[in-house]
């Protein structure tokens, strides 16, 4: 089943952009921010989409509620949309299947597509990052981002990613959180702030998982120290 | 610069003049106080800039270019650097009040944040600001809001900026806002 | 061991494959992935002391925080272990042989069981950038090294002279001699050029460079930031 969206993506895999170039009236779904450029006659409209009861139990998963809606009217329209961090982008195809998407991968999707925080069996919650997912199903396009580079993964039997570095996986894999105590820093380094848990998620089944090559935990780390203090403002 | 070869000299000097050079240091947030690589021999020299992301170069011929704050990396001698009056709307965007006018005859390299990518512009065209780093003097430059009022701010991308042609500009694929507001969600 | 560098140039990942029994030691926090029949131990070094460890007689010190490392042994045939750096930036493998490199602290990223380090070394004066946590370490020994780059990594075969401002500087072989001083002649140019200080390198040897310097990244990202 192919796209309905004539879609693009360059500048892989360091600064993944899309660009779509949507006929009269047809939309996509994107994060806010997530918007470089686009011609005149594409309107922007931001709202709570699926209705307040949607929007809500994504706000539940870290993702804003907010999904911005671009229609190109009176004519074919393009998008340019770009995420904040430095990374990857791909694109996947729901087929009335589900994909899993990490807290912060999620960049846009078509028509036909539902995404929500809150599903029955919804687990991994631990404290810190963790794992806190979103899950988008039905039949269309998904795009998602990563910090890094993306790589896909197809998984026969077990496989280990620590968690900081999960983007997405279809949900025919089963997941299990857990501590790999070799590679937990809690106690032993003052100054870390951000991650360190030492967590690592272990994929069994059949299916794909996506990989980030960068974590954002120890860039949050180093980038503290230049942060302005309170008082030098 | 990152690294050069030893028969490469460095004198630095003040861009165009005392005051001009100061306005320049101010509003542009282009230090005022230019490198000038000399080689006495044939020698090699790396120029890198501050953020990660392509670096580019345009050949002029006499014509003129406009370059955001902080996207200049290096220029021939026969290019001439100047301020020009990017506007109030422009300040109001985030990107200060100046713009970096070159001109003449010669290479100049620019560099973005991100791929950069060129568009030739024929009518209207919306750029988030951040993202537009390079233009044809013959572009116009208007601010905006991206949405309806309500839209414009929940959408998360605020004032736009309404580029009207014909000319090319050059965007680059990430922004520093863009990256700063990642950035700061997760802090 | 076998290893592959992919997903070039601005993240990259290294990725190795280990035999049974076989040993790789990683800086800790840099595992992204692995297959489930790996064995991870941890040893760290405290400021001073000369704790022996997997690695054979390694010396420690570094700036502040002990120094952790993850050793990675593959309990099954064919293991895959995949790691990557903190830092935005690519990886390269340096087959280590006869002369030793001097590593800049911040871009080691793994290394086999023949390599030492030594990381008491005190090349370039660790006293110029003690306050940016930059340190250096000698190896030696054989084996691979895997170093990684803020930005990207470019290698030049000094041969007479060469300079390198040095917060782009990622390893250089024993062999060349250094020294360090301003960029420009004048100290005011030096100053308000924004060239800070630059390493002259003088001999015959391999040098890696990056392209991007952390210390400007960090420092024209940090104002934008919300504060601490």
């Amino acid at each position: 089943m192919t796209s309905t969206l004539n879609f693009e993506l360059s500048n892989r895999p360091d600064f993944g952009t899309l660009t779509v170039q949507l006929e009269q009236g047809q939309q996509i779904f994107a994060e806010t921010s997530a918007m470089a450029s686009m011609d005149a006659n594409v309107s922007l409209k931001s709202g709570l989409k699926g209705g307040i009861g949607q929007s809500l139990m994504r706000g539940i998963a870290g993702d804003s509620m907010i999904v911005n809606t671009f229609t190109a009217e009176n004519g074919e329209g393009e998008v340019v949309l770009a995420p904040g961090p430095p990374g990857d982008m791909l694109h996947y195809q729901l087929t009335g299947n589900n994909l899993m998407l990490q807290r912060g991968a999620f960049v846009a999707h078509s028509d036909h597509v539902e995404i929500s925080g809150k599903w029955e069996g919804a687990k991994g919650f631990f404290s810190g990052q963790g794992l806190v997912l979103l899950k988008a199903s039905g039949t269309g396009d998904v795009f998602f981002n990563s910090y890094g580079a993306i790589i896909e993964v197809e998984v026969n039997n077990d496989y280990i990613v620590d968690t900081g570095y999960i983007v997405a996986f279809e949900d025919t894999l089963t997941y299990k959180v857990s501590v790999l105590p070799g590679l937990s820093l809690r106690g032993k380094i003052k100054s870390l702030f951000f991650g360190g848990e030492g967590l690592v998620c272990k994929f069994q089944g059949q299916g794909k998982v996506w990989i980030q090559t960068r974590n954002v935990n120890p860039f949050l780390n180093w980038i503290n120290l230049f942060r302005p203090t309170n008082d030098s403002k | 610069m990152a690294s050069m070869s030893s028969s490469i000299n460095i004198a630095t000097r003040w861009n165009g003049g005392v005051f001009k050079a100061l306005a320049k240091r101010f509003f542009a947030n282009e230090s005022f106080f230019i490198n000038e690589f000399t080689a006495a021999n044939d020698g090699e020299l790396v120029l890198t800039q501050t953020f990660p992301g392509d670096i580019e170069c345009f050949e002029l011929t006499g014509n003129t270019m406009y370059l955001q704050p902080g996207a200049f990396l290096a220029c021939e001698p026969g290019i001439s650097l100047g301020l020009g009056w990017a506007g109030i709307a422009s300040y109001v965007g985030r990107e200060g009040l100046f713009r970096l006018k070159v001109s003449g005859t010669g290479k100049v390299w620019f560099g973005g944040y991100g791929g950069i990518f060129e568009k030739e512009v024929e009518a209207d065209y919306v750029v988030d600001t951040g993202h537009l780093i390079a233009y044809d003097p013959t572009i116009g430059i208007k601010m905006g809001l991206a949405g309806g009022l309500f839209s414009s701010f929940f959408s998360g991308e605020g004032l736009v900026t309404r580029v009207k042609g014909p000319g090319k500009i050059y965007l680059q694929s990430r922004s520093l806002d863009g990256l700063a507001a990642w950035t700061n969600s997760h802090l | 061991m076998q290893h592959e560098i992919i997903a070039r140039s601005a993240a990259s990942a290294a990725q190795i494959q280990l035999a049974d029994g076989e040993t790789v030691t990683c800086e800790i926090g840099s595992m992204i992935a692995m297959s489930s029949d790996i064995n991870v131990e941890t040893t760290s070094f405290e400021r001073g002391s000369k704790k022996p460890g997997m690695l054979k007689s390694i010396k420690r010190m570094f700036v502040g925080e002990s120094w952790f490392l993850n050793h990675f042994t593959a309990i099954q045939a064919d293991q895959t272990l995949l790691i990557g750096p903190q830092q935005l930036g690519d990886i390269i493998c340096h087959p280590l042989r006869t002369t030793a490199l001097i590593v800049q602290g911040g871009s080691w990223l793994a290394s086999t069981d023949g390599i030492e380090i030594d990381a008491t070394f005190q090349g370039l004066g660790n006293a110029l950038f003690s306050g940016e946590g930059i340190f250096w370490i000698k190896c030696t020994g054989s084996g691979d090294l895997f170093l990684n780059s803020f930005g990207a990594i470019y290698e030049v075969e000094v041969d007479g002279e060469y300079t390198v401002d040095t917060g782009h500087i990622v390893a250089y072989e024993e062999t060349l001699e250094f020294k360090v001083g301003k960029s420009n002649a004048s100290v005011i140019g030096s100053l308000l050029g924004g060239e800070g200080l630059v390493c002259k390198f003088t001999g015959s040897g391999k040098l890696y460079c990056q392209s991007h310097n952390p210390q400007s990244f960090g420092r024209a990202l940090g104002p934008k930031l919300n504060p601490r």
